[in-house]
């Protein structure tokens, strides 16, 4: 009984801490963007609150918490409340899977705790699709409940254009599941350690670089950012599907955005970059001697590449105007697909013959 | 230049160009440059403000006389200069002084003004400028509805050094008690 309320305890600890850390992601992501955003464009950014505007993401959450919470008229009410709800737990969920450093177990206590998995379990990569899936029905009821066309109509390009690349993000994952033979990030993770020609976006039989720029691509696409951002096109539909929100509930649609750009960088990260391994084998503290340490460093390796994926997608959203929809529907359909089920072909009989 | 593409036949850099997005790596080297030799343009408004030039043209004032009399004789030309209709001029006579004129009420209803400087030009004894000011955002629109004391206050604060007046220099003495002299005058 007290082992499995120090379980509970251990758990819920690294739930707290991963939670915070994507929450702390995405208030820094928040002034980064605007911050990159403007020097890209010989802007400054925010530059008011606090020094070069560093404390501006507090401002931003202090002001949404104080908002009034308005609720329109002929809105649905229920839906218009959960849609929020709907949008940021699937966000935040996934990163449950998500293996942040080295899959060591230590033994504290009569307990094995893997400090840096919260949980692997063995269809990992599945239950973020699944959950990412969930998400969307978050923005089309947030769309469609808030009584709105201009909300009506970015729910419904969000659902076309989830469903369309969805299945592109899923077909270029299979590349690597193929050559992993696993459907568990950690498992995924661990294959690919001992230097950068072994990640699946270099690795021998099949490098799955096409894999790789169509997943990004497609990632971008579902996170309804830049160049993909239909759904909420500031230029067409005032804000798209959180048009008539404010206050909080705006609050978690934006969290909910930020958290779902860092997962799919984290996905990206573990499925085709390696993960938390460094590009060379081993790690640098290991050689120095201090291989109990050596997290530090893999972790650090994991942050930098995901914050890596960060940027590209500020860079893009820096420099590229928004698709027309026959446009992105005709790139997701006609170019995306045909990619990405070419590259299935292509290794798994490279897996077949060389693997 | 890029060859005309109407030959149907497929072109291969244009194709290549296609596949590995090029166009696309050439504005994100853009963007990317731009952050690295980062220059911006910004001025941090309320704390630093641009020069203004010499010919700015910014909120209307009302003029002075140097001995504090007012410069408007309120002939109405700025009222029939302005396009937008800001200008209201109630125009009399000066007490006791029947061939002079003033402007009696003098409104400008600053929410419609274009800043044209239409009516500085009309005015014939130079009795309007425009100042430097131009931080007039209010809360209550009501407020940009200003009088002839607001304005006579604008110019005060603008233009401390005033003009000198002479009295045969003053257009109302040419104007009025030198043309209209064989006028018959009103019998009271």
């Amino acid at each position: 009984m007290t082992e499995l309320g120090l379980r509970l305890a251990v758990s819920l600890t690294q739930i707290a801490a991963v939670t915070g850390i994507v929450i702390v992601t995405v208030l820094l992501l928040t002034l980064a963007e605007r911050k990159v955003l403007g020097w890209m464009q010989d802007r400054m950014g925010p530059m008011e609150v606090g020094p070069y505007g560093t404390l501006q993401p507090f401002a931003d959450a202090i002001k949404l918490f104080f908002k009034e919470d308005l609720v329109p008229a002929g809105a649905n009410k229920f839906l218009f409340t959960m849609a929020p709800i709907l949008a940021l737990i699937p966000a935040l969920i996934g990163f449950a899977v998500i293996p942040w450093g080295p899959n060591v177990t230590y033994e504290i206590g009569g307990l094995s705790i893997k400090p840096f998995i919260i949980s692997d379990i063995n269809i990992g990569i599945l239950y973020i699709l699944a959950f990412a899936s969930i998400g969307a029905y978050g923005i089309i009821l947030g769309g469609w409940a808030s009584n709105s066309k201009y909300s009506l109509l970015g729910g419904l390009r969000s659902a076309a254009q989830v469903i369309s690349y969805e299945l592109n993000v899923g077909l270029s994952i299979v590349g690597v599941l193929l050559i992993a033979g696993s459907l568990s990030l950690v498992k995924i993770t661990d294959a690919q350690a001992g230097g950068f020609w072994n990640w699946y976006a270099f690795a021998f039989p099949a490098p799955q670089l096409f894999a790789l720029v169509v997943y990004v691509i497609s990632a971008v696409a579902e996170t309804n950012r830049v160049p993909f951002d239909l759904p909420e096109a500031e230029s067409e539909l005032v804000a798209g599907f959180f048009t008539e929100y404010s206050g909080l509930r705006f609050a978690f649609f934006y969290l909910a955005e930020y958290a779902n750009m860092v997962l799919v960088s984290c996905v990206a990260t573990a499925l085709f970059l390696g993960g938390w391994n460094a590009p060379y084998p081993g790690t640098l503290i290991g050689y120095l001697g201090l291989p109990s340490f050596a997290w530090v460093e893999n972790t650090m390796w994991f942050a930098f590449k995901t914050y890596s994926f960060l940027f590209l997608f500020f860079w893009l959203r820096a420099t590229l105007p928004r698709l027309r929809y026959d446009q992105l529907m005709r790139f997701g359909w006609k170019v995306m697909l045909p990619i990405a089920l070419a590259n299935i072909v292509v290794t798994a009989l490279a897996v077949f013959f060389f693997g | 230049m890029a060859p005309p593409a109407t030959t149907g036949r497929l072109n291969l850099l244009e194709w290549l160009k296609t596949i590995t997005f090029y166009e696309l790596l050439v504005g994100m080297k853009t963007t990317l440059s731009h952050l690295l030799h980062y220059k911006p343009i910004t001025l941090q408004y309320p704390h630093e403000k641009r020069t203004l030039p010499d010919n700015y043209r910014g909120m209307l004032a009302l003029l002075r006389y140097d001995d504090g009399t007012e410069k408007c004789v309120g002939c109405d030309l700025c009222e029939a200069a302005c396009p937008s209709r800001v200008i209201r001029v109630v125009s009399a006579e000066v007490p006791g002084e029947p061939t002079k004129r003033y402007s009696k009420e003098y409104y400008m209803d600053m929410t419609r003004c274009l800043f044209c400087g239409m009516c500085v030009d009309a005015c014939p004894v130079d009795a309007l400028g425009m100042t430097r000011e131009f931080e007039w955002a209010v809360y209550d629109k009501r407020q940009l509805h200003l009088n002839k004391a607001q304005l006579l206050a604008i110019g005060d604060r603008s233009y401390p050094v005033r003009e000198k007046r002479l009295e045969l220099q003053h257009p109302n003495t040419a104007f009025f008690n030198v043309a209209f002299q064989h006028i018959p005058q009103k019998s009271e």
